[in-house]
């Protein structure tokens, strides 16, 4: 093919001026100067940030720096630690997600979390992951709802043969996307995760990170890590944490920069993202 | 702090830095050869180009185990990429050397009028200048140190358009003829080594901007 051919320069040149600008989906949660404080020390300070509907927001940062007590925030689990306060307004489509008349358990229903340590109960595999739907009285197709989350989960051929067998029966990896099949059963949102894979072998760990690039496509995932290397491989915005301590010792979470992932790990603009992403943190 | 891993970064910049000087030194023999005629430095220069190509293999060696190993992020990976990119272009200045030792061997046995010995040596010693400058600001992470090498960039060109028309200008002798016809692809050699030390230049600004730029484009003359 000649360079004189015009058709081909000017496809040529059209490939070259398309630019792939980071398209953003609708946003899910709007959070505008969000803190914490327990018994009126703060913990988390003054954070504002989208969070994008079917994407992995990862947050990351140091221990201490407020990571998972801000991921409590979007499915108001800090409500249930007594002496906790959420200061500054978070909007659920558009809606004050703290409002009076909204209900902390249809919230919990809405935005499902799954935590570091697997917590499957001492139950069976099929009693797990029926246990939200039957608390909310869905009892029509229970065993179809089972089934599906178990199967959007990665882990239905692992345990259709043995449904009845002890949930506490299963490996650690297997125990993680029994309890991320049991909260897609109640028809979520949103998935929380908060360190979903520290406590896995990295076999397990992958599959569950393939498991997160599977599930925004249905769900906006938001994953608290303290892996970076997980932040870069699975999200899409990244938030970087981190913790200011006052001179006389109080130490607060506070955001440093939110940005695409690929930004933040290849040209962060502040320094100290640039500082505990490329290991000269502390 | 990560210090096996800066330790590994800083050797793979001071291996760089070496592979500069030996295609320094590379540049030197293969300007002497050419303006003194000496055959045997020739064959000198030709041979020394295993010591470039065995430290451009060491550099790269030790950056596929850098990425492999340690992950490297942020201005660590732009400073990783940029050394990879470095590298390169530091091994295929050693390539003209050789090249260009290579033409003094095959060119006829012609004695150059001063004039053209002078050309010869102005553009060698741009193009070292220039190596040096790239070197330097890339050592130094001097982006207005780098971008000096735009204006050298300029009068190495100059004097490899001067020295093109007097080539043109000869005569009818065919041993002239032949004997300026290589010496042209020598010019260019000069001629390209100073682009590959404008590229490492471009290199010191992406690392320390962050951005990738052309220096001068010319698909883009007015950018």
């Amino acid at each position: 093919m000649s360079v004189t051919d015009t058709s081909r320069t000017v496809k040529i040149a059209a490939d070259l001026n398309r630019t792939p600008a980071p398209q953003h989906k609708d946003v899910v949660f709007d959070v505008k100067d969000v803190g914490v404080s327990y018994d009126g020390n703060l913990a988390v300070r003054e954070v504002s940030l989208p969070i994008y509907s079917n994407e992995v927001t990862a947050i990351i940062g140091p221990s201490g720096c407020g990571k998972s007590t801000f991921i409590r925030v979007f499915n108001r689990m800090n409500d249930l630690i007594p002496g906790a306060k959420v200061h500054g307004t978070v909007l659920y489509h558009g809606e004050d997600l703290y409002g009076k008349d909204v209900d902390s358990v249809e919230v919990r229903k809405q935005i499902g979390m799954v935590f570091q340590k697997p917590n499957p109960f001492p139950k069976s595999i099929y009693d797990n992951v029926a246990f939200g739907p039957r608390v909310l009285g869905w009892r029509k197709g229970l065993e179809e709802r089972v089934e599906q989350a178990l199967r959007r989960a990665a882990l239905w051929d692992e345990v259709k043969d043995r449904l009845k067998k002890n949930a506490l029966g299963l490996s650690g990896g297997q125990q993680q996307r029994l309890c991320i099949a049991r909260a897609l059963a109640t028809e979520p949102e949103v998935i929380l995760m908060d360190e979903p894979a520290s406590a896995l072998d990295p076999i397990a760990t992958t599959r569950i990170e393939d498991l997160m690039h599977e599930l925004k496509r249905d769900y906006t995932i938001l994953i608290v890590t303290h892996n970076m290397q997980q932040a870069a491989r699975v999200a899409d915005m990244t938030a970087f944490f981190s913790v200011d301590i006052a001179p006389e010792g109080d130490r607060t979470g506070i955001l440093v920069e939110y940005d695409e992932t690929s930004k933040i790990f290849t040209q962060p603009s502040d320094q100290r993202t640039e500082d505990y992403v490329t290991g000269r943190f502390g | 702090m990560r210090v096996g891993f800066q330790e590994e970064l800083d050797h793979l910049e001071a291996s760089i830095h070496e592979e500069g000087t030996l295609a320094l030194r590379s540049l030197r023999g293969a300007l002497n050869a050419l303006v003194q005629q000496d055959e045997e430095l020739a064959d000198e220069v030709i041979a020394f180009d295993d010591e470039i190509d065995s430290r451009y293999l060491a550099v790269e060696e030790g950056i596929q185990e850098l990425l492999a190993r340690q992950t490297p992020v942020a201005s660590d990976l732009r400073l990783v990429l940029a050394m990879l990119h470095v590298n390169l272009h530091l091994e295929r200045i050693g390539d003209y050397c050789v090249t260009i030792a290579k033409l003094v061997k095959l060119a006829p046995p012609v004695a150059p009028d001063r004039m053209f010995v002078d050309a010869f040596e102005e553009m060698g010693a741009r193009a070292e200048e220039m190596i040096r400058v790239a070197l330097d600001s890339f050592a130094s992470r001097d982006l207005e140190q780098a971008e000096t090498l735009v204006d050298l960039d300029e009068l190495i060109d100059r004097a490899n358009r001067r020295f093109v028309q007097q080539v043109l200008s000869f005569g009818r002798d065919p041993k002239l003829h032949e004997w300026g016809l290589r010496m042209i692809i020598v010019s260019r050699c000069f001629e390209r080594i100073g682009d590959h030390a404008v590229d490492i230049g471009e290199r010191t600004a992406y690392l320390v901007s962050g951005e990738f730029r052309e220096f001068t484009d010319a698909s883009h003359p007015n950018n």
